[in-house]
């Protein structure tokens, strides 16, 4: 593990020794035509890769493109041994010589995130191995007859035959399989190129050149070779030169990263000024992380969600492969986010550096674009506000204003005209005196007040609070509804009021001309009789028989007053009793439905005089032959219900009666409702909340 | 009571019964009802007819009041002696009785010929 996370400890001095080794082997060579062009290659070659991957690894040490390019580097060093004069290392060297191409098809499949992101990938690296292992095999095992100069090789320790025929079966059937395969590597590599982001092509660009045409030209190699002649040296410079050219672009790539921290820097810097707006801010960190896309979204703490530099709510979107988002935090808690190219997190340490740097602004333009996501929410509050909206100062000139409804204003140029020039001037200083007293107490006022609009009087309410120091908002709302309401109230209550005094008026009429005569009659009656008892026995009598008679009448006129004040069975035996008590005393059969429930006293004694109203005015004007009572409780109201069959075409407004019993259910909330069309019975429903 | 014989009476009120039994009652204490009248109109006109010594007039009448009836029997040339009466208490009015013209008021309940009598000589 040491070796993994330091990996210079243990690969640094294992490359200078297989270097050396491979010196000591390519210059001790009697089969090694130039061996110091060969010595000088291979050492650039593998070492390069090695440097390279040392640093890449040492840099980002979970990133395995890294480890590959020293595998590279270290399986270059593996093919020197064909270098040796012994016929063991000679052996080794040519059977595993080959896997640095493998590791090298490897490294373009990783580059840049360091491990395979498909299966097709897996299996393409898998296949390239299988090949640097196989082929070097059956090459070894089949070889030709002369492969090396000025000396013949070594033994070959795996050879099987020298047949040509055999030698360039294998070698055909190889060359195929290897360009087949880095072909498929080639164009894995070019529909990446074509799906990356231009953030991603920016980190890919140098290395993918080199390593394509790398591939491309070991595949040009692997057909050539066997047909030696200029084209295959041509082919051979070109490959060696690409090839070596990838850790020195990988290297490239990593030194832009640490310039591209300190631009970002600056960019930061240069940017994002002092005072700048929150879109200069997201501009300078585009322009720091290289990401014309990137956005920036600020943690809104009232509304516990982001939003925009504009302050408009922001969702951040899920990871993709494309996009991802980048969290800013302090203290545990949530400042900003950055949407941006998921090929910014190869670069790590760009990300981090310039965030970081940006944190200070982010967190500085946070409270910048709360308040303005504060201000949005209040102009969206107003805009969906029904009111009209003035703003006035001190003075009385009109310096701006919001009608939702161009058609309730008064007045329809508002800017620039004085409350004088646009309202009656008593209304004007009334508006004048409740702003600036709005003004002077810091509190808000309420005024009401009327005016003559399109030929009719409507009502409004003004509000009036201060909105600095020498103006004020004034938020009118049309009140006509409501104070139509409130005097229907009034006139009910009115109307009640004057039922009750109407209701003892006739009931002291009543007992006047009623109980009252009679017991007066009764009184004369017995003093007379009181005269006569002893003359006239017979008539003293006949008097009291009189009175008698009388007292009954009175008694019974008494009961039916008093059964008018209230019903006494509904007090003694409630509701339903006493509907059927109605129903008994109605001329025509009455078929009565409920109570399903216990009403309160209020609302059984107005179901009770609804039913007994309007069963009166069925015995009166209906004509029916059947009624029908329903009393209900439904959905919190109490449902009463008195249907005629009788010729319809009564008029709700006629007579005090229907009036009064509307008057007695509106006293309870209630609404009372009378269907009569014209030869189809009367229908009167009184619906009376029950809370 | 002397004074009260033979006294003609004309009886105000829109109560037939009252009316009958006022009559009954009065008679047998010897006075002689010439008339009765059921409204303010109808004693204004009977008063004129048949000129009775006394009326004895119903406070609450379908259309005129006995008030404004005493009012305007006030100002005959020859007024007949007035006497309201009513089922009410006499203090529910006021000071209305006084200030009518009329020699007093009698309950209905407490009417009687010397009672009438009581309030003629007072």
């Amino acid at each position: 593990m040491t070796s993994l996370r330091r990996p210079w400890l243990f690969f640094g001095p294992a490359a200078l020794i297989a270097g050396g080794l491979d010196v000591a082997l390519t210059l001790t060579s009697n089969h090694e035509e130039n061996p110091a062009l060969a010595t000088s290659l291979g050492l650039f070659v593998s070492w390069s890769f090695v440097v390279a991957g040392l640093i890449g690894w040492s840099r980002r040490p979970g990133n395995h493109t890294g480890m590959l390019m020293v595998a590279v580097g270290f399986g270059v060093l593996v093919g020197g041994l064909t270098e040796a004069n012994y016929s063991l290392p000679y052996t080794l060297g040519g059977l595993f010589g080959s896997l640095f191409i493998a590791a090298f098809v490897h490294l373009l499949l990783v580059y840049p995130g360091g491990s395979l992101i498909s299966r097709y990938a897996f299996w393409l690296v898998g296949a390239a191995y299988a090949t640097a292992f196989f082929a070097p095999l059956f090459d070894l095992m089949f070889a030709s007859r002369h492969t090396c100069k000025p000396h013949d090789c070594p033994d070959n320790l795996l050879l099987v035959s020298r047949d040509h025929g055999a030698n360039v079966a294998q070698t055909a059937f190889w060359t195929a399989v290897a360009v087949l395969v880095l072909a498929a590597a080639f164009k894995l590599l070019v529909g990446r190129w074509h799906r990356a982001t231009p953030a991603l092509r920016r980190i890919l660009r140098p290395v993918y050149l080199a390593g394509a045409l790398s591939l491309l030209l070991l595949s040009v190699g692997f057909i050539v070779t066997p047909f030696s002649g200029v084209g295959n040296v041509v082919v051979e410079i070109a490959l060696i030169a690409t090839f070596t050219a990838v850790p020195f672009l990988f290297l490239t790539g990593l030194l832009g990263t640490t310039l591209a921290r300190t631009a970002g820097m600056r960019a930061i810097f240069r940017e994002i000024p002092e005072r700048a707006t929150a879109g200069e801010v997201e501009e300078g960190l585009r322009e720091a992380l290289r990401d014309p896309t990137a956005k920036v979204a600020y943690w809104y703490d009232e509304g516990g969600h982001y939003v925009d530099v504009e302050g408009n709510r922001f969702e951040l979107p899920p990871d993709t492969r494309r996009r991802v988002v980048t969290r800013l935090e302090y203290a545990d808690a949530p400042v900003a986010a950055i949407v941006h190219d998921a090929a910014l997190r190869e670069e790590p340490e760009l990300l981090e550096t310039i965030t970081g740097a940006a944190r200070i602004a982010l967190e500085r333009d946070k409270l910048l674009v709360e308040v303005r996501a504060r201000a949005e929410r209040y102009r969206a509050l107003l805009q969906a506000m029904p009111d009209l909206m003035f703003r006035i100062t001190r003075n009385g000139a009109y310096l701006s204003y919001n009608a939702p409804n161009p058609q309730d204003l008064y007045w329809h140029d508002v800017v620039g005209l004085t409350v004088w020039d646009r309202l009656p001037p008593e209304l004007a200083d009334r508006i004048i005196e409740a702003g600036r007293a709005a003004i002077d107490r810091g509190t808000p006022e309420v005024i009401e007040y009327t005016l003559s609009f399109d030929g009719e009087t409507r009502h409004y309410e003004g509000r009036f609070a201060p909105s600095g120091d020498h103006e004020f908002l004034m938020i009118v709302r049309e009140i006509t509804e409501r104070k139509r309401q409130q005097e229907e109230v009034e006139a009910s209550r009115a109307r009640i009021l004057a039922a009750g005094d109407e209701a003892r008026r006739k009931l002291e009429r009543n007992l006047h001309d009623g109980a009252q005569q009679r017991l007066v009659s009764v009184s004369l009656s017995l003093r007379l009789a009181q005269n006569h008892l002893r003359d006239d026995p017979g008539e003293a009598e006949k008097l009291l028989e009189g009175s008698r008679h009388e007292l009954a009448q009175a008694l019974e006129e008494l009961r039916e007053l008093a059964r008018g004040i209230h019903p006494a069975v509904l007090t003694d035996r409630g509701l339903e009793a006493a509907l059927d008590a109605l129903a008994a005393r109605a001329p025509l059969p009455v078929e009565i439905v409920g109570p399903d429930c216990q009403l309160p006293p209020a609302i059984e004694a107005a179901a009770y005089y609804v039913v007994s109203e309007s069963l009166a005015n069925v015995t009166k004007y209906a004509h029916a032959s059947s009624v029908k009572v329903r009393v209900a409780c439904s959905n919190g109201n109490a449902l009463v219900e008195v249907a005629d069959d009788g010729i319809g075409g009564a008029d709700p407004l006629r007579g005090s009666g229907l009036r009064g019993l509307a008057d007695r259910v509106a006293s309870l909330s209630g609404k009372l409702a009378v269907e009569s069309p014209r030869g189809a019975g009367t229908r009167v429903r009184a619906q009376i909340p029950l809370k | 009571m002397a004074e009260t014989m033979d006294m003609t009476v004309l009886i105000v009120d829109d109560h037939p019964s009252f009316r009958a039994s006022a009559r009954t009652l009065l008679e047998a204490e010897g006075y002689e009802v010439v008339g009765e009248a059921e409204n303010g109109i109808a004693a204004l006109a009977a008063v004129r007819r048949l000129h009775p010594d006394l009326v004895l007039l119903d406070v609450q009448l379908p259309d005129l009041d006995g008030f404004q009836v005493a009012a305007r029997l006030g100002k005959l040339a020859d007024p007949p002696a007035i006497v309201l009466t009513s089922s009410r208490d006499g203090a529910d009015y006021g000071r209305c009785i006084k200030e009518s013209g009329a020699r007093g008021f009698v309950p209905k309940a407490d009417l009687s010929g010397a009672a009438i009598a009581a309030l003629l000589v007072a």
